[in-house]
């Protein structure tokens, strides 16, 4: 709670930096501001004793609208990290920028609509968080004023947006027709009350959710704006959505799903598995095409948004996949950093096509290594943490009824190794269009150190994350 | 019933104005036309939640109402913006010519 | 009058109304007569508001979307100079498909009002929940941290259509 507090200050503190003239240290205080609302997810894990009434007390408080239980805490956390190593990876980015403060300000301003994405405990804030989370970003997408991609991207991120968005609220107005109540404990009592006795709206109502909250995981039949959105975005905004954004809308669904619609798993379950199986599908032989590496990692992120949602789909008979989603979701945005780094240094020029890599390995073999470990940790390949992150999300989804999703996870996830091998070809084995070295930023060497040595590190003991809930 | 009118006319009525809405922003070509569909959606889902709202005897239902109108204004703020920019540079606000990263 | 009593009389002028001028709003043309329907279609919503006993939202209505969303509408559509009648039209496939889309969703939402008479009605009548002062209360005390995080809301699309909408200053 008092996180969101600061994120939500920190934003404010932004525009009042062009005013009165502190632009030069708002940078650092962003970033000392982010980790000190990072550390408020420890003083808040680990409470004393009284501190479950107090929970309680706060939460009542708000009358119940916003609930920052474990879990929540948890997947918060995951999203400060992210956007802590996002604001490193986005320095050069700022300092290019006209409008520098507003910048800051509206990604702080889409943190906070992730932060109450991941802690909502109400239609109302649902609703709310994914709004305040979703309108900084059409603006952020859109904010190469000169450059028609950009723009274009903004526009179809916002019309399919707000298309999401009305889906999102009839849903939710069907569901509280149904149940007299915005409030997920409230359905998710009424559900269990009622014996399967409830009017076939109400379904109809958490389809329309399940599918608008699709279309902003971007999961198919529901992804086609995703990669166009993707690749027109400047690099570094294409990398907010792909790591914060995507955790946060997943924390969401997962929220949603497994505590307000639990008891009628089945009725959602069958749509989400062949949400999944297509996704799969779709992304993984869509993007073995693609000559544009953003665009790949467009394709790619749809894939990995078929893995969590199994861990969701999982989830419905208890909270046991709840800490696989999270490794998933960590391991994924760490990954996803480290390669959009790799990107924005290698091309420059925004399109991210594929010759730029050629030769990496001669031109700046350090780049090259991180990016590798990066891919193989995308691809599953075991030592890495996201080899951990596939293996724990299969195991939580053997025991479901939906085992034959296994199959179709394996043989997408072997030709999906085949587009991640592509570019480690074009960066060891391909002759370099030029000889010139590629010239890394200070801080982005850190942040590329940092999220390899990361990488590796929670892939050697993935323990203390899967265990983080017991 | 409601005043001696069943919900189920409400959701109907609202159901056929949101779908009217919803072919219309796959139909269309004109970018404007397209946020005053969607601004239709949102509208048939305040009808539809004011009406439950009057059938449960709950004002949160219409309280929520006001948080979708903010919601809509803020949107279609944006949303406008990006489209003047967008004009500004093509000339043009026609969804089908802004397709350009099609592949 | 044929067994349906006024209110009756009126929902169905005022449902076929609205449902006649949303297909309009759609199927004109020109975008300034678009905006001039939608703006009707938004007054009927507004008179089911006042059926429901929804007074003050259907005045809140009115003020924000026909006295304020519709003339920025009115104003970017001038501004813009895009009045003209001829929009290229999207090709015969692409609008028998929405069409389809459309059939299949109103089917699946008929489909799911089977039962729907069950739900339990815990009151008949008259009711003034819809009265300012009952939807302050609620406001102010069931929704007081969403009412809170709005202003971030309307903050970021303040800032967000400033940043898009300026020119740039070298």
């Amino acid at each position: 709670m008092k996180g969101l507090f600061i994120i939500s200050g920190l934003g404010i503190l932004a525009m009042l930096a062009e005013i009165f003239k502190f632009k030069k240290i708002l940078y650092p205080l962003v970033l000392v501001g982010i980790l000190a609302a990072y550390a408020m997810t420890f003083v808040d894990w680990n409470p004393p004793t009284d501190h479950l009434s107090r929970l309680d007390e706060l939460t009542a408080s708000f009358s119940n609208m916003i609930r920052f239980d474990q879990v929540a805490l948890a997947f918060s956390g995951v999203i400060l990290v992210t956007a802590f190593f996002w604001f490193i990876l986005a320095s050069h980015y700022f300092e290019n920028e006209t409008n520098i403060t507003d910048h800051f300000a509206l990604v702080l301003f889409a943190l906070v609509g992730a932060l109450m994405l991941t802690s909502f405990s109400n239609m109302t804030t649902l609703f709310l968080g994914v709004e305040i989370l979703s309108i900084p970003m059409y603006v952020l997408a859109a904010s190469r004023k000169k450059d028609i991609a950009s723009n274009e991207a903004g526009f179809k991120y916002l019309i399919m947006g707000s298309f999401a968005s009305g889906f999102l609220l009839f849903g939710i107005a069907l569901v509280y027709g149904a149940t007299g109540t915005f409030d997920l404990g409230g359905i998710s009592h009424y559900i269990s009350n009622s014996h399967g006795d409830v009017p076939a709206f109400f379904y109809a109502g958490v389809i329309m959710m399940l599918i608008a909250l699709c279309f902003k995981v971007s999961a198919a039949p529901f992804h086609f704006w995703a990669p166009d959105v993707y690749e027109g975005s400047p690099t570094v905004i294409t990398a907010l959505m792909s790591t914060v954004v995507k955790t946060a809308a997943f924390a969401a669904l997962m929220r949603l799903f497994n505590v307000g619609f639990h008891h009628i798993g089945d009725v959602w379950g069958q749509i989400m598995a062949v949400v999944i199986g297509l996704s799969l599908v779709i992304s993984n032989i869509t993007a073995a095409s693609q000559q544009s590496v953003k665009r790949m990692l467009a394709y790619s992120s749809i894939s990995h948004a078929a893995f969590m949602l199994m861990g969701v789909l999982a989830n419905k008979n208890g909270f046991d996949s709840i800490s696989s989603i999270l490794y998933y979701s960590l391991a994924y945005s760490v990954g996803s950093i480290a390669s959009f780094t790799v990107l924005y240094n290698v091309s420059k020029d925004n399109n991210g096509h594929i010759e730029a890599f050629n030769g990496l390995s001669k031109r700046n073999p350090f780049l090259a290594v991180c990016m590798v470990v990066a891919l193989l940790s995308l691809a599953g390949i075991p030592v890495t943490a996201g080899f951990f992150a596939k293996y724990f999300i299969f195991t939580t989804l053997i025991g479901t009824p939906y085992k034959w999703l296994l199959g179709v996870a394996v043989v997408t996830s072997a030709i999906g190794a085949y587009y991640y091998f592509k570019v480690l070809i074009a960066m060891y084995f391909k002759p370099a269009i030029s000889t010139e070295p590629v010239k890394v930023e200070m801080s982005h060497t850190v942040l590329l150190i940092i999220t390899t040595l990361f990488t590796l590190a929670i892939g050697i003991v993935p323990g203390y994350i899967i265990g983080i809930f017991k | 019933m409601l005043n001696g009118i069943s919900i189920n006319m409400y959701i109907m009525l609202s159901a056929v104005l949101f779908i009217i809405g919803a072919v219309g922003v796959m139909a269309r070509r004109n970018s404007i036309i397209l946020f005053m569909c969607i601004e239709l959606m949102l509208n048939a889902v305040n009808l539809l939640l004011v009406a439950f709202s009057t059938l449960h005897v709950d004002a949160k239902g219409q309280v929520f109402v006001f948080f979708v109108m903010a919601v809509a204004a803020a949107e279609v703020a944006v949303g406008l913006a990006i489209l003047s920019m967008i004009y500004r540079n093509m000339k043009t606000i026609d969804i089908d010519e802004l397709s350009k990263l099609k592949h | 009058m044929l067994g349906y009593t006024i209110t009756q009389w009126l929902f169905g002028i005022l449902s076929f109304l609205a449902i006649m001028f949303a297909l309009m709003v759609v199927f004109t043309r020109n975008p300034i007569n678009s905006v001039l329907y939608l703006v009707l279609t938004f007054f009927c919503i507004a008179g089911h508001y006042l059926l429901l006993n929804a007074q003050f939202l259907a005045v809140v209505h009115i003020v924000v979307y026909a006295g304020a969303i519709m003339v920025l509408f009115l104003f970017v559509i001038m501004l813009m100079n895009l009045n003209q009648d001829t929009e290229p039209q999207k090709t015969v496939i692409s609008k028998v498909v929405a069409a389809i889309a459309g059939g299949l969703l109103l089917f699946v939402m008929v489909g799911a009002l089977r039962g729907s008479e069950q739900l339990q009605i815990k009151q008949y009548g008259h009711s003034d929940i819809g009265l300012v002062k009952n939807l302050g209360n609620v406001l102010f005390h069931d929704f007081l941290f969403p009412f809170e995080i709005a202003s971030v809301l309307l903050l970021a699309a303040m800032v967000g259509a400033i940043m898009i909408g300026k020119k740039e200053i070298k």
